[in-house]
């Protein structure tokens, strides 16, 4: 299986939420039930933010312009599986891991510990924290389904096919001929999101009123605490929480290479295997390997 | 009927399963991440069923595991949703189940409710009560009831068998066998209020389109929009209120089309459409008008159409005419207030009679066992083929509109004069043959109190521009209710028998014979009327209905005048303490009524209600609502649970006319019933209560034919059966026997075959396997290949005879060839007629092939469609008025708003005067909520998504009255007052009309006090309840309010 991506198309949205609602249905995630626990806060967009319950909104945006006099720009708030994911890169659990098969950032629920480095790290502020469950909620890019051969839930229920999934090349070549297309019919600021950001995303966007009319970041950086654990490489496959907590300084990798545990001892810089205590890598650049040359072989 | 696993997986999803495919067969080694429990569909089995939202008919996929529901997404093998399902059907799993949020575990939804209940008079609560008390108490309230004020003759003496003091409502939400069995129930007892959902969305299509087509129902279909040259939105805002329409203006788009979205505000159609053009509500027939003026002006009609297949070169009567300073058509009678419609006919050129003799073409209407009646008078209107004869209805056409000049039309409708001449002009370019243009409405068109002639202007449209019949054309009513086409093809409505037939009514149509020779068309296809009708006589009473007895149709109850039974009567008619039992089915009129305040104090005056339904609806709780106080209300008020749509099997129509099939996929949990067993135990009561103790005439219940029961369990299957029609002779649907019809050209009028609905004749035909409904037309499930036009012919039925696209005879030339040979329904190949879709006409006679004529709509008597029709009250040509309640004065003709607007004199309507409530309101529909919420607001997931109601308003109004966005205001007029969320938009611009600035503002409807999850005013206080004189539709669409910050 290719790299596979999603694609939004937010001039064939028609912004019914059919998306939202069937990610709740399908992922059994509860709305709340007290009366008249929400509220409209000006704009038809509801909730205002993803939460412990919520993967997946439809963002409303709009303004004077644009060819018809007015602009409503239709936004999709959701895990947008970058390929430089930091969510993975700072998580110590291994819960959130980037899927070598189809590109997505997959969620193990069961290991998630609950520390919300992920959410800290993340460009777009997806990961949410759910306190009842402790656990981190975000979307898995429905692996399930596709793994058991369908489209995500809210690819399939979505009617005028502004979801789609599939090669992620196909995904993109699509929304260039879509954005073509649109600034040919007087959408100036139509645009492709998502093919070079963090390292390319796996949703691609076609935005017919731009980046910031759709609720998208403009340019999405990884955060230094990722970043750096990037750099590092060390990489922890732990078995649980106390465990990582427990080693200061330690960051994980968790892209599924090999799960030995390693530890890296900040005062040396070296990385360690934990249960031998050979240096795997020595800090001060004995030699020319990287961390993960070191693990995977060259 | 189960899906295999393979053919789930097989259309999962188009592109990606091809990928997929080789993987699937070998264990995935993708996943670095392990499913953290097993997979959700594990040991599941599938059934199909269709969505209970709007008239889409989306498929459905249940899956089922240990006898319960597991999962509910969209059927990829529909080929109308394909797949995909809106917010609202999406979130049909919440129905049954939801997620609690405190343990994240599947529970029952607790919203709804499965006992029976019963609220005694002043309680202020609910008690239980079992099915068998509940049926032995309602049905002892029904006799009582009806044996009261049971009129068997009237004052002249006439057998008449009516129950006036009983009335029903609802059953769009049912399916079709339902509706038949609640009709059928319903009309034995002698009910004359009888009515449904259609009354207040879709009534005005079917009497506006009708006596201009011949049928009231959508021309089209969904998957046929793809099609379209040009789709113009005018009343609807087609993807937020019907969503599976967006798949198909998309594919439309897709092929190069253009779509134009007229409405007040901006919605979500608008930023999906290429043009936004903005219009004052309720000017709709000024801006069609226009579009008329500037065809025929710039010579843009489609004239070989127009010439042979509308009425256009009929002369008519001299005395017809049209007077602007008074707004009035010839014909008006100021002391009725009503038109005498003489002077809008034709003249004609000579007359014939019926050949019945042996041998010749009506000879069955004289043949033994067929009731005698005077065949009609065949007419033969004089024409002008030149069209310059100044009494042709073409030159008569063009003078009317002279007057809706580009400068006129923008002044009424608020529009920018560049802007319409573009979309005039864009529209108007599908006038060249073999172009298609179609047009979607809903709701912002038929809730006038001219709805009606709205209908007939976009009908009148298409006929100038020559696109009703094609492929991409026509006239697309979007229906609202899931099964609202159903249950208006039953004829759950005060005037109407099954079949878009007429009930009896006691002037009319005193006798049986008098029916047939008021009713039968004297050319047509509607000449055949006396074989669907007897057949549905001798399918409602069957042994017990004979030629002797006419067929049992004076046990058929006689009704009076229309209007005075249909929806917005009826609750005058409780207030006035004549109707004292009111049944309600999954309806719920003291929320969605207009002037709905009106209707809960009235409803207080029943003796007793039975609301059949999912929920708790403030119908049922009208008793509660805030300005209610219980104590003072003495109406007995029973609450019975319905089954959900996947908890019960039975046949629905889609607004496209397709009958598809529901299988049942759990059962129906605690106590509640499928509406058909509903029915058949209050039915069977009933019955009983009449053979023991006798009554008021027991004669039409004892008579009625109710042999439904297969294996002693009411069957759905067996009504299905009744539908299709069969061989009156030796059948037996309580034993699933009987000689199915092959379709309705084998119907007759002497008793011999029984149908209870002649349009549904072929449906359910194969005798093979007549209790199999996946062996029936109904059942066949065969998508169109991609590519084609997207008939589907084989998926479904759809009536009548499988039709897809009606009037299609007009798709060709006068020579039978297509006007676009890339959107070929039928062809004249020289010697007969290559058929891609069912003909609609007349093909061959005597298996001799008919070579092409000009009868291109033969469902009128004309065997052509009307461009002026005499078949309106209100006028013969849509022309404007204001509406009821408007800020603005009309400039076109003296009668400002229309003079035939019914039911205006009622105390109850406090019209409101533009010095008081100066701003225009309109209300509408979101595409996260369903009416009035009752289904919607029952799925937590949906509250979420949108949690309340609102009002928008332009930025301009929310600076003249100080209210920010997201401020709670208070919107009041004569009838009500409602605090709702303000959004202050861009989306909303006031209007230049009438040399002045005019706002309008709009409100969404769903909220009021039922419900666990979300609550909120009842904007329908607001509206106001006064009808359109055709179809008596209320006025939601534009009415006058007053606002201030809350």
């Amino acid at each position: 299986m290719g790299e596979k991506a999603f694609l939004f198309d937010s001039s064939r949205c028609t912004a019914c939420r059919g998306c939202q609602v069937a990610c709740k249905c399908w992922n059994n995630l509860p709305s709340p039930i007290e009366k008249n626990a929400n509220r409209l806060h000006g704009s038809y967009q509801s909730p205002m933010d993803l939460n412990g319950d919520t993967r997946l909104l439809i963002s409303f945006n709009e303004a004077e312009g644009g060819p018809k006099g007015v602009k409503w720009a239709f936004g999709r708030r959701s895990c947008q599986h970058c390929s430089d994911a930091p969510c993975a890169t700072v998580c110590p659990s291994s819960a959130l891991r980037v899927d070598e098969a189809t590109g997505l950032v997959g969620v193990n629920e069961d290991a998630c510990i609950g520390c919300r480095r992920c959410s800290t790290a993340c460009p777009y502020d997806v990961p949410r924290y759910h306190g009842p469950q402790g656990k981190i909620n975000k979307c898995t890019g429905c692996l399930d389904r596709v793994e058991n051969g369908m489209l995500p839930a809210c690819v399939t229920t979505c009617q005028p096919k502004a979801l789609m999934f599939g090669d992620r090349d196909e995904m993109i070549a699509i929304a260039k001929e879509r954005v073509e297309m649109l600034r040919a019919k007087g959408y100036e600021d139509a645009t492709v999101y998502g093919e070079e950001e963090m390292g390319g995303l796996h949703v691609i966007q076609v935005l017919k009123h731009g980046v910031a009319m759709h609720g998208q970041v403009e340019e999405p950086e990884m955060p230094a605490s990722a970043a750096l654990a990037q750099i590092m490489k060390p990489v922890v496959g732990v078995a649980s929480g106390a465990t990582v907590l427990g080693l200061a300084g330690m960051f994980a990798l968790a892209a599924g290479y090999k799960r030995d545990k390693l530890v890296y001892n900040e005062k040396t810089g070296d990385t360690l295997d934990a249960e031998t205590g050979a240096v795997v890598k020595h800090g001060d650049g004995q030699d020319e390997l990287s961390v993960k040359e070191h693990l995977m072989g060259r | 009927m189960e899906l295999s696993r393979r053919s789930f997986f097989k259309a999962a999803g188009a592109a990606f399963a091809a990928s997929m495919a080789c993987e699937l067969t070998s264990p995935s080694q993708a996943l670095a991440v392990e499913p953290s429990g097993s997979w959700k569909l594990v040991d599941t089995q599938e059934s199909t069923n269709i969505c209970c939202y709007c008239s889409g008919g989306c498929g459905s996929l249940c899956s089922v595991r240990d006898g319960e529901l597991i999962n509910l997404e969209g059927d990829p093998d529909n080929p109308i949703n394909e797949g995909g399902l809106c917010p609202k059907g999406a979130a049909m799993f919440q129905l049954r189940n939801i997620v609690d949020p405190e343990t994240r575990d599947v529970i029952k939804n607790p919203n709804r409710k499965t006992r029976p209940m019963v609220r005694r008079p002043r309680s202020s609560e609910w008690e239980e009560i079992s099915w068998e008390d509940a049926v032995k108490e309602i049905a002892r309230k029904v006799k009582d009831t009806r044996d009261a004020g049971f009129e068997e003759t009237n004052a002249d003496g006439l057998t008449v068998n009516r129950c006036p003091a009983i009335a029903s409502y609802g059953g769009s939400q049912q399916n079709c066998e339902e509706e038949y069995l609640i009709l059928k129930a319903m009309r034995s007892l002698g009910v004359l209020d009888i009515d449904n959902q259609t009354r207040v969305c879709h009534s005005s299509t079917v009497a506006g389109l009708a006596p201009t087509f011949g049928r009231g129902s959508m021309t089209g279909h969904w998957c046929d929009y793809q099609n379209a040259d040009v789709i113009l939105t005018i009343g609807s805002n087609n993807v937020e209120n019907h969503p599976i329409s967006s798949l198909w203006v998309q594919r439309a788009l897709d092929r190069g089309a253009t779509w134009i979205v007229v409405d007040p505000r901006y919605t979500r159609s608008a930023e999906m459409a290429d043009i936004y053009c903005p219009i004052r509500s309720g000017t709709d027939i000024a801006f069609f008008g226009g579009l008329y003026k500037y065809i025929i002006d710039n010579d843009l009609w489609q004239h070989e159409y127009v010439l042979n297949y509308t009425n256009a070169s009929y002369l008519l009567d001299p005395a017809y005419g049209f007077d602007p300073q008074t707004g009035l058509f010839s014909g008006w009678n100021a002391e009725a207030g009503a038109y005498d419609s003489d002077t809008w006919h034709y003249q004609i050129e000579e007359e014939s009679q019926w050949d019945t003799s042996e041998g010749g073409a009506y000879a069955w209407a004289a043949s033994d066992g067929v009731p005698t009646f005077t065949p009609p008078v065949v007419q033969t209107p004089k024409r002008d083929m030149t069209l310059s004869d100044p009494l042709c209805v073409f030159q008569q056409f063009k003078k009317h509109y002279e007057r809706y000049d580009l400068d006129t039309v923008c002044e009424i409708c608020g529009m920018d004069k560049d802007l319409l001449e573009k979309v005039y002009s864009i529209y108007a370019s599908t006038g060249a043959p073999g172009k298609s243009g179609t047009i979607l409405y809903a709701l912002g068109q038929t809730q006038h109190s001219y709805g009606s002639q709205n209908c007939r202007a976009m009908s009148i449209l298409q006929l100038l521009l020559g696109n009703a019949g094609m492929a991409g054309g026509g006239v697309n009513a979007m229906r609202g209710e899931p099964n609202v086409q159903g249950a208006t093809d039953m004829a759950m409505t005060a005037p109407d028998f099954p079949g878009y037939l007429k009930w009896p009514t006691e002037t009319k149509h005193p006798t049986l014979r008098a029916w047939l020779e008021s009713e039968t068309y004297a050319s047509g296809y509607y000449a055949n009327k006396p074989k669907f009708f007897i057949s549905s006589l001798k399918e409602w009473f069957g042994d017990a209905a004979t030629l002797e007895n006419d067929f049992g149709y004076d046990w058929l109850p006689k009704t009076t005048v229309a209007a005075n039974h249909s929806t917005i009567a009826t609750w005058e008619n409780i207030n006035n303490g004549v109707v004292k039992g009111y049944f309600n089915w999954g309806m719920n009129p003291c929320h969605s009524a207009p002037n709905a305040a009106h209707v809960r104090r009235a409803m207080a005056k029943l003796d007793w209600l039975v609301s059949v339904d999912w929920v708790e609806t403030e119908s049922a709780t009208f008793w509660k609502a805030p300005d209610m106080d219980p104590s003072q209300i003495d109406t007995t008020v029973y609450y019975l649970p319905a089954a959900l749509i996947y908890e019960k099997p039975g046949i629905i129509a889609n607004s496209g006319r397709w009958l598809q099939y529901r299988y049942k996929a759990v059962e129906p949990w605690d106590m509640a019933k499928p509406d058909y067993e509903i029915v058949d135990l209050l039915w069977r009561e009933i019955v009983r209560l009449y053979e023991e103790e006798g009554g008021a005439n027991p004669d039409p219940i004892l008579n009625t034919k109710w042999d439904y029961r297969i294996d002693g369990k009411m069957d759905p299957r067996a009504v299905a059966m009744a539908f299709n029609g069969y061989r009156s002779e030796g059948a037996d649907l309580s034993a699933g026997k009987a000689d199915l019809l092959s379709g309705y050209g084998e119907l007759a009028a002497d008793g011999s075959t029984s149908c209870a609905i002649w349009i549904y004749s072929g449906c359910w035909n194969n005798n093979d396997a007549p209790l199999e409904p996946s062996a029936q037309p109904v059942g066949s499930r065969v998508a169109e290949a991609p590519g084609g036009l997207g008939l589907n012919a084989q998926w479904s039925y759809a009536w009548p005879n499988n039709r897809r696209i009606l009037y299609n005879r007009a798709s060709c030339d006068m020579e039978g060839k297509p006007w676009n040979p890339d959107k070929r329904l039928v062809e004249w190949n020289g010697s007969s007629w290559d058929k891609v879709d069912v003909p609609d006409f007349v093909t061959e006679k005597d298996g001799v092939p008919v070579p092409p004529d000009d009868n291109a709509f033969f469902m009128t008597w004309e065997q052509g469609a009307r461009l002026l029709s005499y078949g309106m009250n209100d006028g013969p040509l849509p022309e404007h008025y204001e509406p009821f309640e408007s800020p603005v004065d009309n400039p076109l003709n003296g009668a400002g708003s229309s003079p035939c607007v019914m039911f205006a004199q009622n105390d109850s309507v406090k019209r409101g005067s533009k010095d008081d409530y100066p701003i225009i309101a309109s209300t509408y529909s979101v595409t996260e909520h369903w009416q009035s919420g009752s289904q919607s607001r029952g799925c937590p997931v949906l509250v979420e998504a949108m949690p309340e109601q609102f009002i928008e308003m332009s930025r301009e109004l929310a600076e003249e009255k100080g209210i920010a966005n997201g401020d709670y205001v208070r919107v009041f007029n004569n009838r009500g007052s409602v605090r709702l969320q303000a959004l202050v938009t861009p989306r909303f611009k006031p209007f230049e009309s009438g040399g002045k600035t005019v706002h309008q503002v709009g409100m969404t409807h769903h909220f009021s006090w039922a419900g666990d999850y979300g609550t909120g005013d009842t904007v329908n206080d607001l509206t106001p309840n006064v009808g359109d004189p055709n179809s008596f539709i209320p006025e939601y669409k534009a009415f006058l309010v007053d606002i201030e910050k809350a």
